[in-house]
């Protein structure tokens, strides 16, 4: 088997194969960035104005709270039995008289007012700033008799502020008391502006609350980290900001003072939910088109390349075989392959016309050259024509197949051709050979070959033409092959070519009868002829033509000696017996 | 029985101006928490500061007078005057000519009480039986006040209009004579009566920040 002429270069439907998938996965894999990319971003935006809108919703809602806590403060502030004992207390504070009552008075009302806000921290100053008494959780950073005047306010309005108490920072609202037209003192309401107060704000806002003051974080419901990165950044009044690598939508809630809330929410991390979802559903869906892609790749391959590769394929298997008789096989693949396949076998009919007129035309000088060679001597002449049809005959016999047929009719044809380098005079000569003259006649195979091994058309009938001479026993020439050694055809020659000299007239005889002859061929079975070819030659018409008992030689028929000598040491059976006889007594001599 | 006033005709006046310099940093531009929520129109209060200040010999001798019943009347929420001076013994009447629901009562030592609530043309009385200042608080209306002082003697006054006032029967010999006012505090002056004779007295009250 031949090796492809590229060995390295890959086939044309993996090419095809490769190409249209790449460039399909290619702009697959594009679109899928692309889209991914886009929804991302789509989808962060979306985040983004949804926290935006929530904070900005939240803001308001802080902004209606603090209004509240203002009209909280002031309701709060209208309360009778508040203003009776205050400004009782303040009639009263210089008398020496105990007023412990008073303000216990005003601590109970507190503590009743604040069990129902639940606000950290209730207080009341007097007119002078002096706190009287306070209720809640936080009451003790807002001890009676500490300082502290908020409403700075000429008209005394409600003021909302943020007051450092015991060092922790409150968010107070403060409003005042009145009494007809006079303010007899504050009320307060606290709340420390600490993590629990981020935190509560933070659930209400569903965001991160961060407590700034004079820019630093005070308080905070988000982790340390963030805390932390929080430090010491100019916030926007609203706007985004990145923090630790996220990003943050930031609106300022509220603003006291130098005191400033802030609602955070992280994009980032609300995006990466609907991000990572959409991610996967984007990836099963290139994974499917990358899949299909895969499926129209082969799909593509096939139609376009397969054909093409089957064309090849058959022609690779033509080329092989040198059998060009055959017509390539149509694909169907395309109108060009068609085309191709149709040029193809335009090409290989006329280039088998061209190679058969050559091979008619060698056959012709060949068969000619036989022929001519044969009429060198009128006693030969037709020879090679005869064992051919006997050959061939024989063959047939023996239920050959038909191009074995047709070899060993043109193996037998020339199976003479070397005789043209033996000269007339041996060849021709009526007399008795002599050694030389003998070594010369033997030659004949050996220089046939040599003629036609050039011709590579004839390469199956070169052991016919070199071999027509070998023995079943060993005793032929030119190299002594034995039995199954020597190729049938060769064998089948050898019988023919035996028969044909046999029966026929030499200078020196006349035809032997066609009985002798297949006697002879029955007697020297195995030893100079072999058997299945005797016997395929004996049971042809033409060796039935004449009964045995027919024969009746007019002439004087050899005798079983001569004949023996004859089979064993001469090619040619026919030989004159004077040959036959020398060439019994080089025989014996050699002996 | 004081020795002072046992003697007639050994008793002099005080009498003279108090100036009240009212201080607008104390005046609200605006009232409360809700000031659309009084009843009918709240009037300005007629007068001035001058009708909440009271001129009274400071002293804590007992004199006998006759006990007095004077009025503060809840009128368009508020009590009207604005402050009483009476002797003890005195009764207030405190009717009530509005057409919702008052209340009266008050923390305050010298008289600790609690009318209750009372309708329109409805009517309650207390007797202040102890010297000192008895403010006085409406529960309904927590704006309201008033105040009702309780003196152990008649040597007293409101000043009028034009800040004049005259204590007459005042026993001959050295005083201290005290102008008061709820915010404005209080100014003293000495003042010697001889009998028969007018002592004169100027008093200037600042109604300042009272720290």
């Amino acid at each position: 088997m031949r090796p492809p002429p590229f060995p390295r270069s890959p086939r044309l439907v993996v090419k095809v194969l490769g190409f249209a998938f790449t460039v399909i996965a290619c702009v697959i894999m594009a679109v899928f960035v692309l889209f991914s990319w886009h929804t991302n971003a789509r989808l962060t935006k979306a985040v983004a104005d949804n926290m935006e809108a929530s904070q900005l919703r939240f803001a308001g809602i802080e902004e209606r709270l603090r209004r509240e806590r203002t009209l909280q403060a002031m309701t709060l502030a209208e309360n009778p039995t508040l203003k009776a004992a205050v400004d009782t207390y303040y009639a009263e504070r210089d008398s020496g008289l105990a007023i412990d009552q008073l303000l216990s008075t005003i601590e109970t009302e507190l503590t009743k007012l604040q069990r129902m806000m639940a606000v950290p921290a209730l207080s009341v100053a007097d007119v002078r700033g002096v706190v009287l008494a306070s209720a809640g959780p936080s009451k003790y950073d807002w001890p009676a008799g500490a300082r502290l005047r908020l409403l700075v306010e000429a008209d005394g309005a409600p003021v909302e502020t943020v007051v450092a108490r015991n060092g922790r920072q409150y968010l107070a609202t403060a409003a005042p008391l009145v009494l007809g037209r006079d303010v007899i003192g504050e009320f307060f309401l606290a709340s420390p502006l600490d993590d629990a107060y981020a935190v509560a704000l933070a659930r209400e806002s569903r965001a991160d609350i961060a407590i700034l003051l004079d820019g630093r974080v005070t308080a905070s419901s988000t982790p340390a980290p963030l805390r932390q990165a929080l430090d010491g950044i100019a916030l926007p009044l609203s706007g985004s900001v990145v923090l630790g690598g996220d990003e943050f939508v930031v609106r300022r809630l509220s603003a006291v003072d130098s005191a400033s809330v802030y609602a955070l929410s992280s994009v980032t991390a609300a995006a990466r939910t609907a991000t990572s979802e959409a991610g996967w559903v984007l990836l099963l869906v290139g994974a499917g088109a990358l899949l299909l892609a895969g499926g129209g790749s082969w799909w593509l391959a096939r139609t376009v390349a397969m054909p093409i590769d089957q064309l090849t394929s058959s022609l690779a298997r033509m080329a092989r075989a040198r059998d060009l008789t055959q017509p390539l096989p149509r694909g169907g693949g395309s109108r060009e392959l068609d085309v191709l396949a149709d040029t193809f076998d335009n090409l290989r009919t006329a280039v088998s016309l061209a190679e058969a007129e050559s091979e008619a035309a060698y056959l012709g000088v060949i068969g000619a050259l036989a022929a001519a060679l044969d009429a060198r001597d009128p006693y030969t002449a037709g020879h090679s024509q005869r064992v051919a049809d006997l050959s061939v005959a024989i063959g047939r016999q023996m239920q050959l197949p038909g191009a074995d047929i047709e070899t060993l009719r043109l193996g037998a044809l020339l199976h003479d051709i070397g005789k043209i380098g033996v000269s007339d005079a041996v060849l021709r000569k009526p007399g008795k050979l002599t050694m030389e003259e003998f070594e010369q006649i033997k030659l004949h195979p050996t220089l046939g070959a040599r003629i036609l091994k050039p011709l590579r058309f004839l390469d199956a009938q070169l052991p016919i033409v070199e071999l027509h001479h070998e023995r079943p026993d060993g005793r032929g020439y030119p190299h002594g092959l034995k039995g199954e050694e020597i190729p049938l055809f060769a064998r089948i020659v050898h019988v023919a070519d035996a028969f044909d000299a046999m029966t026929s007239a030499r200078a020196y005889r006349s035809a032997l009868p066609v009985a002798t002859a297949v006697a002879e061929l029955w007697r020297l079975i195995g030893l100079d002829f072999d058997p299945q070819a005797v016997q395929a030659m004996a049971a042809l018409p033409v060796a039935l033509a004449e009964p045995a008992t027919a024969v009746a030689l007019a002439e004087p028929a050899p005798t079983l000696e001569t004949v023996e000598a004859l089979g064993a040491l001469v090619p040619f059976p026919t030989r004159p017996a004077a040959v036959v006889n020398q060439s019994a007594q080089l025989l014996r001599r050699a002996e | 029985m004081s020795v002072i006033g046992a003697q007639e005709g050994n008793t002099g006046t005080i009498d003279g101006r108090v100036h009240v310099v009212s201080h607008p940093a104390r005046r609200l531009a605006t009232a409360g928490a809700y000031p659309g929520r009084t009843v009918g129109i709240q009037a300005e209060r007629e007068g001035s500061e001058l009708d909440n200040v009271i001129v009274f010999v400071d002293t804590e001798m007992h004199v006998d007078a006759q006990p007095q019943r004077v009025t503060i009347r809840q009128t368009n929420e508020e009590f009207v005057p604005h402050v009483v001076a009476v002797t003890m013994g005195s009764t207030v009447d405190f009717p009530n000519d509005d057409l919702i629901f008052h209340n009266v009562f008050s923390l305050s030592r010298a008289a600790t009480f609690d009318l209750g609530r009372y309708p329109r043309h409805a009517s309650k009385s207390r007797t202040f039986t102890k010297p000192g200042i008895v403010k006085v608080f409406c529960h309904l209306h927590s704006h309201m006040s008033a105040i009702v002082r309780v003196f152990s003697h008649p040597h007293f006054a409101i000043p009028d209009r034009d800040g004049r006032f005259t204590i007459p029967g005042v026993p001959s010999g050295r005083h201290q004579v005290t102008a008061w006012h709820e915010r404005a505090g209080e100014v003293t002056h000495s003042a010697t009566v001889e009998g028969g004779g007018t002592a004169e007295l100027s008093f200037s009250l600042p109604l300042s920040d009272p720290e």
